[in-house]
């Protein structure tokens, strides 16, 4: 008998939690950081909006980079750079440090090493630079766990000399020079969400799946996201926001739980990562959805390519990371030889031919790409 | 079993040479030699490692491993576990930020969008409230380990997930940043020329290794470590011993949050994760005994120097980060080899 | 002390039926069968998708690859060990066996490839862990850094696609069901009845539960651990199979927090962490019961924020049931 009570014990402690559930549910995480959003315009109204957004670009903000102290002058003469990304080990940064080693390779007098922690960890990452600050480099190239975090370490390096580039994931500005930017969140919002318009309609219902509430990236990119389907595509039904790791299992997981529950409502799935993007992708396909469920996200070609041939998935949305990789090196060596200064307005970076100065100082790549299946073979990384 | 300085003092009929001889070959000599041999290697390959900015540097980043692995060395001598560590850190963490930015003391409230407050938190009470936080967080595993008899693992597993998902549910995942200047004192300032948390490092490492091998507490953790039943009959209360040493790690972790966000200045929900693996590798390759009974706090201390210092001399002579933690884990199944292998010989002899 | 003891006070024919179903009743097997049927219930009133037959074979489907990782686990455990190194293993068995298809082996051959080697990185692990009496812990928390950092060492983390159709096991569905259920279900039958009823399973549980007394009476207790870390080694090579023909591209990294989803589903299957006592199917039941947790949590639209609390307080909802019929039952842990 006690054990039967003992079993409806639990049956009443599982209810009990399950009843406070409710209590908990709020609305939908959407990204929000406290930070302003700026949606871009929608399309169709971009004949007028451009002559406001020139207007816009008359008032450049001024410079609010920081500057190394006292760097030696080693204009035109080797130099030693490290590269922190976020972490080692995934497709996306071993593809930024391909670009990377492209560069010094052209350019002939820039070594670069990369090297970071295993994990995305923003105490390792402190860690690592502290070690290159100690070994002595001319240089440090990184992409920042957490904008904040990264901070203090970084403007010691400048302090001692060092010249600091951040590219992918910025920090605070006055805690390195200049920050190539890969695209514009607000560019990436607007290419996310026409994707999805284009494919299933001006009034499809979505749900994202991410990797964590705290990667600044992301959470940026949804908040733009928001944004600009508010303004542009109103009669979008925004259904919810998972977070997913960094974990296939769990964003295939989530993908999957987000059909069943869904059913016919769903209309495409948001992959933020290039782990959640694929998985999504094998989750509509395991389910015989291609076709009714659209994915449509930032992620690698490689990581992309089979659901792209099979014709699942239309068109995968992120910039070229070998370019990022190379942009930085070649912004970094400008600093270096003094032809990148605050008053610049463009910078030379190689095959890329002069990129644009926005945001004071930002270095910006260019529009985000869109691979399909008509060039996703072009691309190895 | 006889492993610890303080049993061997209590040998009388073991003479001098002997009593050397077993000194020399105890667990802390024989990694300390290990630690020496490892860091001397090391400084042949860079002169940039034995410098005193780089050691001043090592030692402000191993303050939390260091602070948390102090109390983890308590609980694994008793034959427990705390896996929750590094969610405790992280949850004390956004409750420094949280309470300081959202909680208004007059009127008493949480502040919403278009808050009127008069009389804003100050930021010393949001430490002291994070640290004790912290407290109550690792009462809470004692209690349930302690009460209900949970074992540690499985209790800790749990709140490990429990804890880092309040600390995702309370901050909403949104940091807190803009501290006033002083805060930034203890995770980036000095203090007589010396970062100010490795002062914190020196007083709580000498206060716990003198709770743990000089006073009958510590004493009785061996015990409870040994031999839990014998030690309850022999008049030692476990159950309030494993609950202040859990507590004691919930306010180490609870300290270490204060240093780590005034080192990184913001707050993030998921700060501290994978922690607790670090500090338990630092732990039991200090030679403490993961089934319990064995242990010391130099030891522990010598294993969380060495872990850092590794990593640290590796990479300053050009070893990249994948290649460091193949070493690292090498080094950790070799010296624990090593010494166990000591140890069984000269507890053979 | 175990469940086996329980058995033994029941002696007339009747009496032993009438025990049999107390027994059943009073395990943690079905404490937890009834918490996922009740939290099934629950959820499919609130949302009836829960209970159409897709989501159910995807809430069996999501920790199969796991729960298979978990049977292993129970055995090292009920030992008196641990494996903290699973997450790394199956991260480099599953990159191997994808490379070894992409080279043109035929596919059998490279389903065959992750098994083997886990059974070999099993034997080694074993090997320190009983002949060089290395805590398993610490060779396990060592090996896990050293294949990490091998793994990234060689591949920069690429991912690895274009595996032939045939080799990807996982994405078989006979009668409509994924391949990894049936691996779940046959692989956990198979283990309780050799944890049960063979002489090998029953020393087991002796070594872990006192190793001196189990030497006593005649058990070599150093091969029974090496054999229950091949076997351990066995089971992780066949979630490593799992895992990397479960998407058209295997990624070369890691999977996070993988072994801590191993143990959890052991230890809240009723595997006791002091070794000794547990059986295997409360491990996949587990397995199963925490993937219902998390889908069900996105089913009732909890908040996202609170999600990963929630699921903390779940799994301690059943340890603690678990707890409360052991101290019923007077069987000490």
């Amino acid at each position: 008998m006690k054990k039967l009570l003992s079993g409806a014990l639990v049956a009443c402690l599982a209810t009990v939690s399950l009843g406070l559930l409710p209590a908990a549910a709020q609305d939908r995480w959407d990204g929000a950081d406290d930070l302003p959003t700026n949606p871009l315009a929608c399309p169709g109204a971009e004949v007028e909006e451009m002559a406001e957004g020139e207007g816009e670009m008359m008032e450049m903000p001024a410079y609010d980079g920081g500057a190394a102290v006292d760097a030696p002058d080693l204009a035109g003469q080797p130099i030693v750079l490290v590269d922190v990304p976020k972490l080692i080990g995934i497709g996306y940064f071993a593809a930024t440090t391909q670009g990377q080693q492209e560069a010094a390779e052209e350019l002939g007098n820039v070594t670069v090493t990369t090297d970071a922690p295993t994990d995305a960890n923003i105490d390792d990452q402190i860690a690592f630079i502290e070690n290159y600050i100690a070994q002595g480099v001319n240089g440090i190239l990184f992409a920042a766990n957490d904008p904040v975090a990264i901070a203090p370490v970084l403007r010691s390096a400048l302090e001692q000399g060092i010249h600091v580039v951040g590219y992918d994931a910025n920090s605070e500005p006055d805690a390195r020079t200049w920050f190539v930017n890969q695209a514009e969140f607000n560019g990436i919002g607007k290419s996310l969400i026409d994707q999805m318009a284009a494919e299933r309609g001006e009034d499809a219902s979505f749900a994202i799946v991410t990797s964590t509430f705290t990667t600044p990236n992301q959470a940026r990119w949804i908040a733009e996201m928001q944004a600009y389907q508010e303004n542009c595509y109103p009669d979008m039904t925004w259904l919810a926001t998972l977070e997913a790791q960094e974990d296939n299992t769990l964003s295939f997981n989530q993908a999957t739980t987000l059909i069943n529950q869904y059913g016919e409502e769903l209309d495409g799935i948001f992959g933020m990562t290039s782990v959640a993007t694929p998985a999504s992708a094998d989750a509509v396909t395991q389910a015989g959805l291609c076709g009714e469920v659209a994915v449509v996200g930032l992620a690698t070609p490689n990581a992309m390519k089979p659901y792209v041939e099979s014709g699942c998935v239309q068109s995968v949305v992120l910039w070229n990371p070998v370019d990022l990789g190379y942009a930085a090196v070649y912004v970094m060596r400008a600093i270096v030889d003094g032809t990148l200064t605050p008053e610049s307005t463009s910078v030379e970076a190689g095959r890329l031919g002069e990129l644009q100065i926005v945001n004071g100082s930002e270095v910006l790549l260019g529009a985000p790409f869109v691979y399909n299946a008509d060039n996703i073979d072009d691309f190895d990384f | 079993m006889a492993q610890t300085p303080l049993m061997l003092d209590k040998n009388p009929e073991q003479s001098t040479g002997g009593r050397l001889r077993k000194l020399l070959l105890s667990q802390e000599v024989i990694l300390f030699i290990i630690m020496v041999v490892a860091i001397g290697l090391l400084a042949t390959r860079s002169d940039r490692f034995l410098t005193q900015d780089n050691l001043l540097t090592q030692g402000r980043l191993m303050a939390e491993i260091a602070l948390v692995a102090l109390p983890m060395t308590f609980i694994i001598i008793t034959g427990g576990i705390d896996l929750s560590v590094g969610a405790i850190f992280g949850l004390c963490a956004i409750m420094l930020g949280w309470t300081w930015e959202n909680i208004c003391l007059s009127p008493i409230a949480i502040k919403s969008r278009g808050f009127e407050c008069a009389v804003n938190m100050p930021l010393e009470v949001s430490i002291v409230l994070a640290i004790l936080i912290g407290i109550l967080a690792g009462l809470v595993n004692g209690w349930f380990i302690v009460k209900i008899k949970v074992p540690p693992l499985i209790m800790t597993l749990a709140t490990l997930a429990l804890y880092r998902g309040m600390a995702e549910g309370i901050s909403q995942s949104r940091s807190v940043r803009g501290y006033p200047d002083w805060f930034y004192q203890l995770g980036q300032g000095d203090l007589f020329g010396i970062p100010t948390q490795i002062w914190l490092i020196i007083v709580f490492s000498i206060i716990s290794a003198i709770w743990l091998s000089r006073t009958t507490f510590g004493r009785s953790l061996y015990a409870i470590g040994n031999n839990e039943t014998g030690a309850r009959f022999s008049g030692i209360a476990v159950g309030r011993q494993k609950m202040i040493i859990y507590a004691f790690s919930g306010m180490m972790a609870g300290i270490a949050a204060w240093i780590f966000v005034s080192r990184v200045s913001t707050t993030r929900s998921d700060m501290g994760s994978g922690l607790e693996l670090d500090v338990i590798a630092a732990v039991v390759l200090g030679g403490t005994s993961i089934f319990g009974g064995v242990g010391s706090i130099v030891g522990t201390l010598i294993g969380v120097v060495t872990i850092q210092m590794l990593k640290n001399g590796l990479s300053l002579a050009g070893v990249t980060g994948d290649a460091t933690i193949i070493v690292v884990g090498l080094v950790l199944i070799a010296a624990v080899l090593i010494n166990g292998f000591i140890q069984r010989r000269s507890g053979a002899r | 002390m175990t469940s086996v003891t329980v058995n033994q006070s029941n002696n007339g024919s009747t009496k032993r039926s009438a025990g049999l179903v107390r027994k059943i009743v009073s395990s943690q097997e079905f404490i937890l069968f009834v918490s996922l049927i009740a939290l099934i219930l629950t959820v499919g009133s609130i949302n009836g998708n829960y209970l159409r037959p897709n989501n159910l074979i995807s809430i069996l489907q999501g920790n199969a690859f796991a729960a298979v990782a978990a049977l292993g686990m129970c055995l090292v455990i009920i030992s008196g060990n641990i494996d903290i190194s699973v997450g790394s293993v199956v991260g480099v068995l599953a990159v191997i066996s994808g490379n070894v298809v992409i080279a043109g082996v035929p596919f059998w051959i490279a389903w065959l490839v992750p098994i083997v080697l886990g059974a070999l990185v099993g034997a080694l692990i074993g090997f320190l862990v009983a002949y060089l009496r290395i805590p398993s812990i610490v060779v396990t928390l060592g090996l896990a850094s050293i294949i990490k950092g091998g793994l990234i060492l060689v591949t920069s983390g690429r991912e690895i696609s274009g595996m032939p159709a045939e080799f990807m096991i996982s994405q078989f569905r006979p009668l409509g069901i994924p391949m990894p259920i049936y691996f779940m279900i046959v692989l956990t039958i198979i283990m309780a009845i050799i944890m049960r009823y063979t002489a090998f399973g029953r020393s087991i549980y002796a070594v872990g539960g006192n190793a001196d007394a189990a030497r006593l009476s005649g058990i070599n207790d150093r091969r029974v651990v090496l054999q229950v870390f091949i076997i351990n080694g066995i089971f992780v090579g066949i979630a490593a199979l799992l895992f990397a023909t479960q998407l058209q591209i295997i990624r070369a990294t890691v999977p996070a927090n993988f072994e801590l989803l191993v143990i959890t589903a052991a230890v809240v299957g009723g595997v006791s962490i002091l070794g000794g006592v547990g059986t295997v199917v409360g491990a996949t039941l587990a397995a199963i019961l925490l993937n219902a947790i998390n889908s069900s949590l996105v089913f009732v639209g909890i908040s996202p924020y609170w999600m990963r609390a929630f699921q903390g307080i779940l799994i301690l909802v059943t340890v603690l049931a678990d707890l409360l019929r052991r101290r019923r039952q007077g069987i000490g842990l």
